[in-house]
C-alpha cells in the first residue's frame, strides 16, 4: 500500500510540472490570440470611456479643447436644472417603448408564420429581412416620402377615404410614433429571424406529447412555446431596447430632432450638443449617464425576463 | 525585370503622392504644400489658383472636401488637431465662432491698401470680431423672391421690379393666393415654393427670420422693442433676451405660421426642384438660381424684391474663406486667401460661381447685375442687406432659432417658440 502510494507520488511529481508548462503555454497561446482583440478593446472602448470620463466634468468647446476648464459636477447638476435631458430621455424611453411594444409580438408572428410548412419559405425570409439589410439613409428617405404632409403615398391613401390629412412628421404628437413605427418596421426582420432560431430549438417531444395529451394548438403555444422562448425573448428584448437607446439616424435623418423636440432622440442630442452647440463636456456627461442608464435597464430586463424553463 | 518592376513601384508611389493642384513652374526655394478645406464645387477655383501659382511657384496645393452639412462638424474635429488644414473655406457667420475659438489668423496685416473702401459693409462686419479682420470674403449672397411668369400672369398679377415698389408681406400673401392652384396645404401649384436649403423644411435663419425682423425698426429708441425686433439679438452680441419675444415678433410669426397652416399657401416639406418644375408660382432662393435659369431657361420668370411688414431686410453672407492661426505656412496662406478675395483672381472666383462680389469695384464687371431681373439682387444687398446677427455663438444661435421658427411653421405657438429660444441661446451664450 505504501509502496503504491510513493510510486503514485513520484509519479505525480513527475507530471506536475508537465502539466504546468502545458497549462502555461495554453494560456500563453490564448493569450497571443486574444492579445490583438484585447488590445483593440481597450484602444477604442475603454480609452474612449475614460475620457469620456474625464470630459464629463470639464467645460471645453470642440473648436478649442485646450481651453477646456475644470468645473467639477456642474455638467451633471445642471442636466437637473436644465429640461433638455428630460425631455430627450423621456422621448427615448417613448421610442424605445414603442419599437418593443411593435417588434416582439410582430416578430414572434412572423417566426411562427415562417416556421410552419409554407412554399418559398426561403423567399419570404428574404423579404423579411430586406429593411434590416437596407441602409437607414435609404429608409428614411423613402418614409419621409411616404409621411410627407401634401404628397406622400399614406396622406394620399387617407384623403381618398374621405379622412384629413395626418401631419405624420411635422406635428409633435406624432412623430415620435411615426419614427418607432418606421424603426420597428425596419428591426421586425432581425426579431423573427432570431425567433425563428429559437423555435427550431424547441424540442418536439413536448408538443407532441401535450397533443397526446389533448392540449389544443393554442394551448401548446401558450403554455410550452412561449415558456420555452423566454431566453430568446430576453435576448430580442434586450437587443431592441438596447437599439432603440442607441437610435440615431431617425432623428438625424427625418426630423432633426423636431417638432419642438419631440424626437429628439438621447444619443441625437449628445451629437448635437458636441458638435453644434460645442458643449463637449456637457455631451460626455450626457453619454455617461445614458451609459449608465442602458446597463441599468439591460441587468434589470435580464433579472426579470430570466429563464426559470430548461430544455 | 526587376529594374521594371521598380520604376513602375516608384511611378506608382510618385503619382500618389502628387498633390491635387502642383506647381508647372521652377521651384527655386522651399516647396510649401497648402491643404484646403472646403465644399465640394466651391472656390478657391483652379483657374485663378492656376494662375496664382504662376507667380508662386513653389506653392502646390492639397484638396479635401466635404460635403456643406457636415463642414462645421469637419472643422470642429481638423482645425483643433495638430495638424490642422492651412485654409478654410466655412459659413462666413461662423467667423466669430472660430475668432473667439483661436482657429482663424486675423488678415489685417494682409489685407491689400484700399481693401477697407472696396469691401461691402455687411461682409467685412460679419467677417470681423473684436476690431481684426479674420476673411477677406470672396463672394456675397442674399436671397430675392423668384416667380414663374407663365403662372403669374395667367393668374394676373404683375410683381413689383424695384425695391420702391416691393410688396409687403399681406400682399404678397394675396399673390400666392391668386396663383395657388388647388387645395390648401396639397395644391396641384404652391403660391410659394420649399426652400432648396437644407432637407427643404421651413425655418431657416437665412430665409425666415427677416419675417420677423421685418417686423422691427433700426431707428427707434435702443430700448424700444421695435428696435431689438429688427436685430433679433443685442447688437454687442450679449444676449438675445427680449429680442426674439417682441409683440412685433409674435405678431409676424403668426403671419408666418398662417403660409404654411391656416392659408395653405407654402409646403412644410421639401419638394425637390418645385419652381423649376412649375410646381410653385414664387420662390425665394439667391442669385445662383437665376444665374442657373439665365443659362438654361426652363421656364419662363422673373425676381422681385423680399416682401416686408415694416422695415425691408435681406440677410447676406455666403461661405468665406480663412487662415488656420496654427497653419505651419501661416504668411503664404494668408497671402493666398487675401489675393483670392483681390482683383483678377476674385472676378475670376466670383464669375465661376455666380454669386455676387464682395467688392463694390467688381460689380461693373458683371453685365447680368447691371439690368432687371439680377440688378435687384445688388439694390438689396446695398440698401437692405444686414448680416445674420453676428456673434461667437451663430452657430447654437442658427440652430435653436431654426428649430423655434421650424416649430412655429408646423403650426407652434410663436410665443413660447421664441420664450425656448432665448433662453436656450443665453445658456449658450453663458458659457
Amino acid at each position: 500500500m505504501s509502496a503504491t502510494f510513493e510510486q503514485t507520488s513520484s509519479d505525480m511529481a513527475g507530471l506536475a510540472p508537465d502539466r504546468r508548462r502545458r497549462r502555461r503555454r495554453d494560456t500563453a497561446t490564448a493569450l497571443a490570440f486574444l492579445a490583438p482583440f484585447l488590445l483593440l478593446l481597450l484602444i477604442f472602448q475603454y480609452l474612449p470611456l475614460a475620457m469620456m470620463a474625464k470630459n464629463s466634468v470639464l467645460d471645453y468647446s470642440l473648436l478649442n479643447p485646450h481651453a477646456a476648464k475644470f468645473v467639477g459636477l456642474r455638467n451633471f447638476t445642471d442636466m437637473l436644472d436644465y429640461e433638455d435631458m428630460r425631455e430627450s430621455l423621456a422621448a427615448t424611453f417613448l421610442f424605445a417603448l414603442g419599437v418593443v411594444v411593435i417588434v416582439i409580438p410582430l416578430g414572434f408572428a412572423l417566426a411562427l408564420f415562417l416556421n410552419s410548412k409554407l412554399r418559398a419559405r426561403g423567399l419570404v425570409r428574404t423579404i423579411i429581412m430586406l429593411p434590416v439589410v437596407t441602409s437607414a439613409v435609404v429608409v428614411a428617405t423613402m418614409w419621409n416620402f411616404l409621411l410627407d404632409p401634401s404628397n406622400g403615398l399614406l396622406n394620399g391613401v387617407i384623403t381618398a377615404l374621405g379622412l384629413p390629412r395626418q401631419p405624420f412628421l411635422t406635428s409633435p404628437d406624432q412623430a415620435l410614433l411615426m419614427v418607432s413605427i418606421m424603426t420597428a418596421w425596419q428591426q421586425v426582420g432581425f426579431a423573427a429571424i432570431l425567433f425563428l432560431g429559437g423555435l427550431q430549438g424547441v424540442p418536439n417531444e413536448l408538443a407532441e406529447a401535450a397533443r397526446i395529451d389533448g392540449a389544443t394548438k393554442r394551448q401548446v403555444l401558450w403554455n410550452i412555446t412561449i415558456p420555452l422562448l423566454s431566453r430568446t425573448t430576453l435576448f430580442v428584448v434586450v437587443i431592441m431596447t438596447v437599439f432603440s437607446l442607441q437610435a440615431f439616424a431617425p432623428a438625424f435623418l427625418m426630423t432633426d430632432g423636431g417638432p419642438r423636440d419631440s424626437t429628439n432622440l438621447i444619443v441625437y442630442h449628445i451629437y448635437k450638443t458636441a458638435f453644434v452647440m460645442q458643449n463637449a463636456g456637457y455631451a460626455s456627461a450626457l453619454s455617461l449617464v445614458l451609459l449608465v442608464i442602458v446597463l441599468g435597464i439591460s441587468l434589470l430586463q435580464m433579472w426579470i425576463l430570466r429563464a426559470r424553463w430548461n430544455y | 525585370m526587376k529594374t521594371l518592376i521598380l520604376a513602375v513601384l516608384a511611378g506608382g508611389t510618385a503619382l500618389a503622392a502628387a498633390p491635387a493642384f502642383a506647381q508647372d513652374a521652377q521651384c527655386d526655394g522651399d516647396p510649401v504644400t497648402l491643404r484646403i478645406l472646403r465644399t465640394p464645387g466651391n472656390y478657391p477655383y483652379p483657374a485663378p489658383m492656376k494662375l496664382w501659382q504662376k507667380d508662386h511657384p513653389c506653392v502646390s496645393f492639397e484638396i479635401n472636401e466635404v460635403p456643406f452639412a457636415q463642414l462645421a462638424d469637419t472643422i470642429s474635429v481638423q482645425a483643433s488637431s495638430d495638424n490642422p488644414p492651412d485654409i478654410l473655406v466655412y459659413d462666413g457667420p461662423n467667423t466669430q465662432s472660430y475668432a473667439k475659438a483661436g482657429i482663424l489668423l486675423p488678415l489685417d496685416k494682409y489685407l491689400p491698401e484700399g481693401w477697407s473702401d472696396d469691401i461691402l459693409p455687411a461682409t467685412k462686419a460679419e467677417h470681423s470680431y473684436q476690431g481684426h479682420v479674420y476673411s477677406p470674403g470672396i463672394e456675397q449672397t442674399t436671397v430675392a423672391m423668384y416667380y414663374n411668369k407663365t403662372l403669374t400672369d395667367a393668374a394676373g398679377i404683375h410683381p413689383p421690379k424695384t425695391l420702391e415698389d416691393a410688396w409687403t408681406w399681406p400682399e404678397a400673401l394675396a399673390a400666392f393666393k391668386a396663383c395657388q392652384k388647388g387645395e390648401p396645404g396639397a395644391p396641384e401649384i404652391w403660391g410659394l415654393g420649399p426652400t432648396r436649403f437644407g432637407n427643404g423644411q421651413p425655418g431657416l435663419v437665412y430665409n425666415d427670420l427677416i419675417y420677423q425682423r421685418s417686423a422691427g425698426d433700426p431707428k427707434a429708441d435702443p430700448s424700444s422693442s421695435a428696435y431689438k425686433t429688427f436685430w433679433a439679438m443685442a447688437p454687442d452680441g450679449s444676449t438675445v433676451k427680449g429680442y426674439l419675444d417682441t409683440p412685433e415678433a409674435i405678431e409676424a410669426l403668426k403671419f408666418y405660421r398662417s403660409l404654411f397652416n391656416s392659408e395653405g399657401v407654402a409646403p412644410k416639406a421639401g419638394i425637390p426642384n418645385a419652381f423649376f418644375d412649375g410646381k410653385a408660382c414664387f420662390y425665394v432662393d439667391t442669385p445662383a438660381a437665376g444665374n442657373a435659369l439665365l443659362k438654361d431657361p426652363v421656364i419662363e420668370w422673373g425676381v422681385t424684391p423680399m416682401p416686408y411688414f415694416k422695415t425691408p431686410i435681406v440677410h447676406t453672407g455666403s461661405t468665406t474663406i480663412g487662415v488656420t492661426a496654427r497653419s505651419k505656412h501661416a504668411d503664404i496662406a494668408a497671402q493666398f486667401a487675401v489675393d483670392m478675395e483681390w482683383g483678377e483672381y476674385a472676378y475670376m472666383n466670383v464669375e465661376e460661381r455666380g454669386n455676387l462680389p464682395t467688392l463694390k469695384s467688381l460689380f461693373p464687371r458683371f453685365p447680368e447685375y447691371q439690368s432687371y431681373p439680377m440688378k435687384i439682387f445688388v439694390d438689396q444687398l446695398e440698401h437692405w442687406g444686414q448680416p445674420r446677427p453676428p456673434s461667437p455663438y451663430f452657430a447654437q444661435y442658427d440652430r435653436i432659432v431654426t428649430d423655434a421658427l421650424r416649430s412655429v411653421a408646423f403650426g407652434g405657438d410663436p410665443e413660447e417658440a421664441m420664450k425656448d429660444a432665448e433662453r436656450e441661446v443665453d445658456r449658450a451664450m453663458r458659457r
